[in-house]
């Protein structure tokens, strides 16, 4: 009977969804309601969790409870902390959630709605979440080893080699982007530059609390420092109104890119303790808030979805960034559908932490479920205004001009109506000079989560106050990833070097830690400075490249796994890695070429190289400009070489890959898989790591010098 | 309908408003620990634990000293994400 009732529940999830989803994907002509959304996505997440990931645990996995995971036998309460699933969910999930589930669904509503909510949906249940769930259980049985060393270990030397240089690149290249993000969403906005401003000595209060008042209290100062945070969110308007603050944080995008270069090499170089950890607690608290408020908006508000399913954008004249549909929705979308970035969190971190080994399918298959409900609430967010307002605000001032005039009048040519006042009254509202030309993401989902918060709690009169604590929000988020990344990328750059020269690689040695900080900042601040001239707008030739070398990650990870899983001989089901794997292969590969060799100059970078060289030649580039043109043309065909030298990578990754599937698969003796040794668990059935929270501790013992 | 004596019906509230309070309790405490070791308010009593059931060469850290490596090793790998 009770088995009746779970089939009968099951039958009707799975109607809801299918119906709900064929509602989007059919409904023509009224706007539709973002409840469809909802719906058709939280159904297709249940079912295929409840089914999909349950069969990979089952019969691709094998997953066994009784097998003592690392967290057992390395048991030290620093690293290898048995930790509840229900925490271990929240610390992954709070990882890996960052910008970018945000920024790309937003930059890739230009598509229309539809597109992008199906690659999310569909590219997190077939792709995404299966990666993350494979790799944490590939870490889990490796005694949690990092992406790099498995693939060293099962593909080839050279294979483990590449992957950690691809994971430098996609992080130099990630952090550059994500700063360009913030410098768009800042420049000349008091307001929103003083409040972020005012995160950082807020940071460093918490962090001299943390470390000399009440070490560790991470809960109490989280809360004076949240407090404070909302606090500077209100002040800003009080700055953003007075001529004389108003003119100190009005910064151009030049001056504002120096100044978070300045913050990344600061982060890098001083104590953790000081600014990296408190900012990253601020941002994790605000972050959960954030994510619960915009659903709860979503689902109190349920706006009108204006965006219709199609535009006629998918030809690849786009005006957020170039490219037709294939490969760039695929590509735009990489958080939320599919990110190699998570592979480096579920290998690594999280598989120390793992009680069970069967908790990997909740955590790792269940989080990034999650992840991808953000994407398809920020597609929301971002669908909800009019489609005007959205080309407005997320063009360059190359395509639509820079006047609101000029902006609206080629907005409605497009057919989308829009009128001049309707920009300047939208500015006013939200308390910014103007909104034109903010292509990032960041402004035009704010103005998304601004309308729906909005209409919830204290009405058009707040609008800008919830303007700002979006930009805010989203800001902190990015401003979390560029120290704490540019702390990693330190350390992956001190490893490096140490191959050559062996002091580089102590972490404690100044000169080292300077130069390594150096290098690395001056490696993404060279891609920011290079967005914030570019005269298309960076995110145009950035954002692809962003998602490009993530989606090659995601490659990467999955040759990894399907390697495994050859060697586990689960080769009747090996499609379910191989598919995705080829997949991102295909879009990847597509991307690259077009981006490098398409003779639309907006698309190839070469092609954009080559006419402005023709533009110098004829004499139609002023004097005076012409050394700006020629570092342009540089950056083009920098950006091409980046680009192809990611894409060489993983075609050699696939060579050595299919190398070893040869050995694999003629049962080379050679190829053998390298898991640590079955050990029986010790622990009672329904240990859930709880007990541990809450033991007394002994008094401070004073330190013992020397 | 038959009536219940009022002294029986008292008990049964007493009862329900009883078990309802452990219940409420029960999820409070968990919910308030979740968010400590959430949070790592706990991860120090964690370590201390962990020392004194398999305990290491070297000696115990102090709280402020465990903070600070913890920090430290936290923030020396991928730990945020796009």
């Amino acid at each position: 009977m009770k088995r009746l009732i779970s089939v009968a529940i099951w039958i009707v999830v799975a109607i809801i969804g299918a119906g709900a989803l064929g509602g989007i994907a059919f409904h023509r002509g009224e706007p539709l309601n973002a409840t469809w959304f909802v719906v058709a996505a939280a159904c297709c997440y249940l079912v295929a969790y409840r089914f999909y990931s349950a069969f990979i645990a089952a019969r691709l996995l094998a997953l066994d409870d009784s097998r003592a995971t690392p967290s057992e036998r390395h048991d030290d309460g620093r690293d290898f902390v048995p930790t509840n699933k229900w925490i271990l969910f929240g610390h992954h999930f709070a990882a890996i959630a960052g910008p970018g589930p945000l920024v790309g669904p937003t930059l890739a509503a230009q598509f229309g709605y539809l597109p992008g909510t199906l690659w999310l949906i569909a590219g997190a249940v077939f792709a995404g979440c299966v990666q993350d769930f494979i790799i944490l259980f590939c870490s889990i049985r490796r005694d949690g080893k990092t992406l790099g060393e498995i693939a060293r270990e099962e593909v080839s030397e050279r294979g483990g080699f590449i992957a950690q240089i691809a994971v430098l690149a996609i992080m130099v290249i990630l952090l550059g982007v994500v700063a360009l993000v913030i410098v768009n969403a800042l420049k000349s906005s008091p307001w929103a530059t003083f409040t972020l401003a005012a995160t950082i000595p807020i940071a460093l209060l918490l962090g001299l609390y943390l470390r000399f008042l009440r070490p560790g209290r991470v809960l109490e100062a989280s809360f004076i420092g949240v407090a404070l945070v909302l606090f500077v969110v209100v002040a800003g308007q009080w700055v953003a109104d007075s001529p004389s603050w108003a003119h100190v944080f009005t910064l151009s995008g030049v001056t504002l890119a120096f100044a978070l270069i300045a913050y990344g090499f600061a982060a890098s170089a001083l104590p953790v303790w000081l600014l990296l950890a408190p900012r990253d607690y601020l941002s994790a608290f605000i972050k959960a808030g954030a994510i619960f408020s915009l659903a709860a908006g979503i689902l109190l508000v349920r706006p009108q979805v204006l965006m219709p399913p199609l535009t006629r954008f998918i030809d690849g004249s786009g005006p957020v960034f170039a490219g037709k549909i294939f490969p760039f929705c695929f590509i735009t979308i990489a958080c939320g559908a599919i990110s190699g970035f998570h592979s480096l969190i579920s290998s690594g971190t999280t598989p120390k932490m793992i009680l069970r080994e069967s908790h990997a399918r909740f955590i790792g298959y269940g989080a990034m479920l999650m992840e991808s409900f953000v994407g398809v609430m920020a597609m929301i967010a971002a669908c909800a205004m009019t489609p005007g307002v959205y080309f407005a605000i997320n063009s360059p001032a190359s395509i639509v001009g820079a006047t609101s005039d000029a902006a609206a009048a080629t907005i409605s040519s497009w057919g989308y109506p829009l009128q001049a006042q309707t920009m300047t009254d939208l500015a006013r509202a939200v308390g910014e000079q103007t909104l034109l030309n903010r292509a990032g993401g960041a402004p035009s989902l704010a103005v998304g989560m601004a309308q729906i918060f909005s209409s919830t709690i204290g009405g058009p009169r707040l609008l800008s106050i919830w303007y700002h604590f979006a930009i805010m929000f989203e800001a902190l988020f990015i401003l979390t990833v560029l120290d704490a990344g540019t702390r990693v990328g330190r350390f992956m750059v001190q490893e490096l070097g140490g191959r050559v020269w062996k002091p580089f690689a102590r972490t404690s040695w100044w000169p080292g830690i300077l130069l390594s900080s150096a290098l690395i900042v001056g490696a993404w601040g060279y891609f920011l400075y290079q967005g914030v001239v570019d005269p298309l707008g960076g995110i145009n030739s950035l954002w692809p490249l962003f998602g490009i070398s993530n989606q090659l990650l995601a490659a990467v990870a999955l040759v990894v796994a399907t390697t495994i899983l050859l060697k586990m001989k689960r080769i009747r089901w090996i499609w379910l890695t191989l598919i995705p794997m080829a997949w991102l292969v295909i879009i990847t590969m597509t991307a690259s070429y077009q981006k490098i060799f398409d003779p639309n100059p907006r698309l190839g970078f070469l092609s954009y190289a080559k006419a402005l060289a023709a533009q110098i030649a004829a004499g139609k580039i002023p004097a005076a400009k012409i050394a700006d043109t020629q570092r342009v043309i540089f950056n083009q065909r920098l950006d091409a070489a980046v680009t192809a030298v990611l894409a060489a990578m993983i075609i050699v990754l696939i060579v050595e890959a299919l190398m070893q599937w040869y050995r694999i698969l003629s049962s080379d003796p050679k190829s053998v898989l390298h898991e640590t040794a079955y050990v029986a668990t010790r622990w009672p059935e329904d240990f859930s790591g709880a007990s541990y929270a809450g033991v007394p501790v002994e008094p401070e013992a004073p330190a013992v010098e020397g | 309908m038959p009536s219940v004596e009022p002294a029986a019906q008292s008990h049964i509230e007493k009862r329900l408003t009883l078990a309802v309070t452990l219940w409420l309790k029960r999820w409070a405490a968990t919910l308030w620990l979740g968010i400590r070791e959430w949070c790592g308010d706990s991860a120090y009593e964690r370590y201390v634990q962990a020392q004194r059931t398999s305990p290491g060469k070297s000696r115990l850290l102090t709280p402020t000293e465990f903070y600070i490596e913890r920090m430290n090793r936290r923030y020396s790998r991928p730990n945020r994400c796009c």
